[in-house]
């Protein structure tokens, strides 16, 4: 009411101001026309001029407080329905003595257009209830799948892109523990759970984002692959600690994949009639071996020589494809690594016979168990022995030694005493396709096996080196790591499997132990 | 031969061992070698070629050893070897499964081999002998 006071005190000033100037106008003019001075006359005009200012004073109040009823009553009325704290009655207009059609019209105006607002905020709650269906709306009509989990990991919210990309009901979903909706598979061991789990212990506010996930389903239905994001906040007021967001690279990334298994496809191909050649030449060798005479006995032996290099070619094709699209796995595990090497220089003494060279190997005692993939790291020792036999040349040994070295690390070498590599092309060796154009035209093979090496023996946190003399031979050599170290380093605890990777995939360990 | 429950008795010095081995292995000249060479070593080797009939064979648990390829008509593989496993559908079960073939595994694939399989042998990597001196030492 302190605007309506200040005016009707503006407007009574006024009147009051004009009143008695106009008065003492009349007084001063009464004056002049006498022509002269009175004291008795001049009494009579003050006295009349002080009954003018309290005449004055009272017409003013009354007549301002009549004249500003309508006002008041409009004024009055828009109160009445603010919703403020204070409750104003409605005023009265039918009972106002001035102006009372002009405000009856005007308040039913205000009336109309306040209920017309009502529908829309007029309480705080409906405007909340606004709020919350808006945000669904705009988290429904998101193209993207969208996900917020509680505290507890339990699903809040998953709008309707989310539901349908995962073919299932929001009964599927909403309550739901996260891990049990999205059974994820990350490239690398940096997984959403863990991310989530030192989020929780160390930080306010996070975002981040995955590439390549994949999402593991029933065996019918398409593995969905995607790029995934996700934003954690501790102190969330709707509670919705984590957001997750996806990405969909299902078609992209499965392309990948499909190049993958046209290779897997061919592989299985090529072993197949390689099963057969390597059976019957066993056949052969097993039922006829001891009545061949010189020649063809020596040509079972190098026809038994070239289906194992075959198969070992069909192997390292198959390895490189794996490496190139980000698939190769390794399960590293505790053996024994005098059995590891032995087995495999026993399975080439054969191919080295064929060539006239023998293989001498000399193991360490006491070396402790190592943690390696026994299937990728047989498949290093022997094409560092294939190697060795191609470019032995003249050379008719070839050593093969593993000891610890003074970091406690397994050393392995491979020594020929063949052509040597020059100087100028030991930089591009262990890459892929590489190959001394020199020796091109006469040795065989694909330049895949150094490359393959180099890969399998790094994924295994190990090293791989190369020494060599033109004419004089070279040495390969490599290390890996005893298990125990390995197993320090990954704190694998329970599990005496660690899974690793060159860049493969690895399972959500939450989900692992399930 | 048509590689159906061909049981061959050993013809060579070998005396028979006394166990019963299953094959179920679609490619019929594989299954011949093998069968050929598991036969001499002493065993008394029965070859399927079909994935369901594999199955109820695995199923009357007579084998001692079961090869098992993956690629096979009708039922896959891992599909025998869960049915294999699953108690209720197999109750009673005792024989050793070891993988047999050419096929590369999808990383998950191979984690449920080696949960459930005995042993996981690549074909083109061994040959019939040493298929047999593998087979020797599953016991």
């Amino acid at each position: 009411m302190n605007h309506f006071q200040a005016l009707r005190i503006q407007i009574r000033a006024y009147l009051i101001f004009v009143i008695l100037v106009e008065n003492l106008l009349i007084i001063v003019g009464l004056y002049y026309a006498l022509g002269h001075f009175d004291i008795s006359l001049a009494v009579a005009a003050l006295g009349a001029y002080a009954v003018s200012v309290v005449m004055t004073f009272i017409i003013t109040f009354a007549a301002t407080d009549y004249a500003l009823q309508p006002l008041k009553a409009v004024w009055l009325t828009i109160l009445h329905i603010l919703p403020g704290e204070h409750q104003i009655p409605a005023p009265n207009v039918s009972k106002l003595p001035v102006g009372r059609t002009l405000v009856m019209n005007l308040s039913a105006q205000i009336y109309q257009i306040a209920s017309v607002a009502e529908q829309y905020d007029t309480e705080e709650q409906k405007q909340e209830k606004t709020l919350k269906t808006r945000s669904n709306l705009i988290a429904n009509s998101l193209p993207l799948p969208l996900l917020a989990i509680n505290k507890a990991d339990e699903v809040l919210f998953a709008n309707e892109t989310f539901v349908k990309y995962l073919g299932l009901t929001d009964a599927d979903v909403l309550g739901k523990d996260v891990y049990s909706v999205l059974d994820m598979s990350f490239p690398s061991d940096d997984t959403f759970d863990t991310w989530l789990k030192r989020s929780k212990t160390s930080t306010v506010t996070a975002t981040k984002t995955w590439e390549r996930v994949r999402l593991n389903r029933a065996e019918d239905q398409t593995a969905l692959q995607f790029d995934l994001a996700a934003y954690y906040n501790k102190d969330n007021p709707q509670g919705v600690e984590t957001l997750l967001v996806l990405f969909d690279h299902t078609e992209r990334y499965s392309q990948d994949d499909q190049a993958m298994s046209f290779v897997a496809l061919a592989v299985h191909e090529l072993r197949t009639p390689l099963t057969l050649l390597r059976g019957y030449i066993d056949a052969f060798d097993e039922e006829l071996g001891g009545q061949l005479d010189g020649e063809l006995k020596d040509f079972m032996f190098k026809m038994n020589a070239a289906a194992q290099q075959l198969t070992m070619f069909v192997n390292n094709i198959l390895n490189v494809a794996r490496i190139e699209g980000d698939q190769l796995f390794l399960r590293l595990r505790e053996g024994n690594w005098a059995g590891i090497v032995q087995k495999v220089v026993s399975d080439w003494t054969l191919r080295a016979q064929v060539r006239g060279i023998k293989l001498e190997c000399t193991i360490a005692p006491d070396l402790p168990t190592v943690g390696v993939d026994p299937v990728s790291i047989y498949e290093v020792v022997s094409n560092l022995i294939d190697n060795a036999i191609k470019y032995s040349g003249q050379g008719k040994r070839i050593v093969i030694k593993s000891a610890l070295t003074k970091d406690g690390l397994i050393e392995t070498t491979v020594q020929d005493f063949g052509v040597g590599i020059p100087e100028t092309v030991m930089p591009n060796l262990f890459n892929k396709f590489y190959r001394n154009y020199r020796n091109r035209a006469q040795i065989g093979g694909t330049g895949l096996g150094l490359y393959l090496s180099k890969t399998i023996v790094t994924a295994h946190g190990g090293n791989i080196w190369v020494r060599s003399k033109e004419g004089e031979g070279t040495t390969f050599g490599f290390t890996v790591l005893p298990y125990a170290k390995l197993a320090d380093e990954q704190k694998s605890g329970d599990n005496k499997d660690i899974t690793t990777s060159a860049h493969g995939w690895i399972k959500n360990h939450s989900l692992y132990r399930r | 031969m048509d590689g159906q429950h061909n049981s061959t008795t050993p013809t060579n010095n070998t005396p028979p061992n006394g166990r019963k081995l299953l094959v179920v292995e679609d490619e019929h000249f594989i299954g011949e070698l093998y069968n050929r060479a598991l036969t001499k070593a002493g065993y008394d080797v029965t070859v399927v070629v079909d994935g369901l009939e594999g199955l109820k064979e695995a199923q009357t648990d007579k084998y001692d050893i079961i090869l098992l390829d993956l690629m096979i008509p009708n039922m896959t593989g891992i599909e025998i070897l869960r049915k294999l496993r699953d108690p209720e559908q197999t109750p009673k079960f005792h024989s050793k499964v070891i993988i047999t073939t050419n096929l590369e595994q999808r990383e998950e694939i191979r984690g449920d081999i080696e949960k459930q399989a005995d042993g996981y042998v690549v074909k083109a990597e061994v040959t019939p002998r040493e298929l047999v001196e593998f087979l020797n030492t599953v016991k």
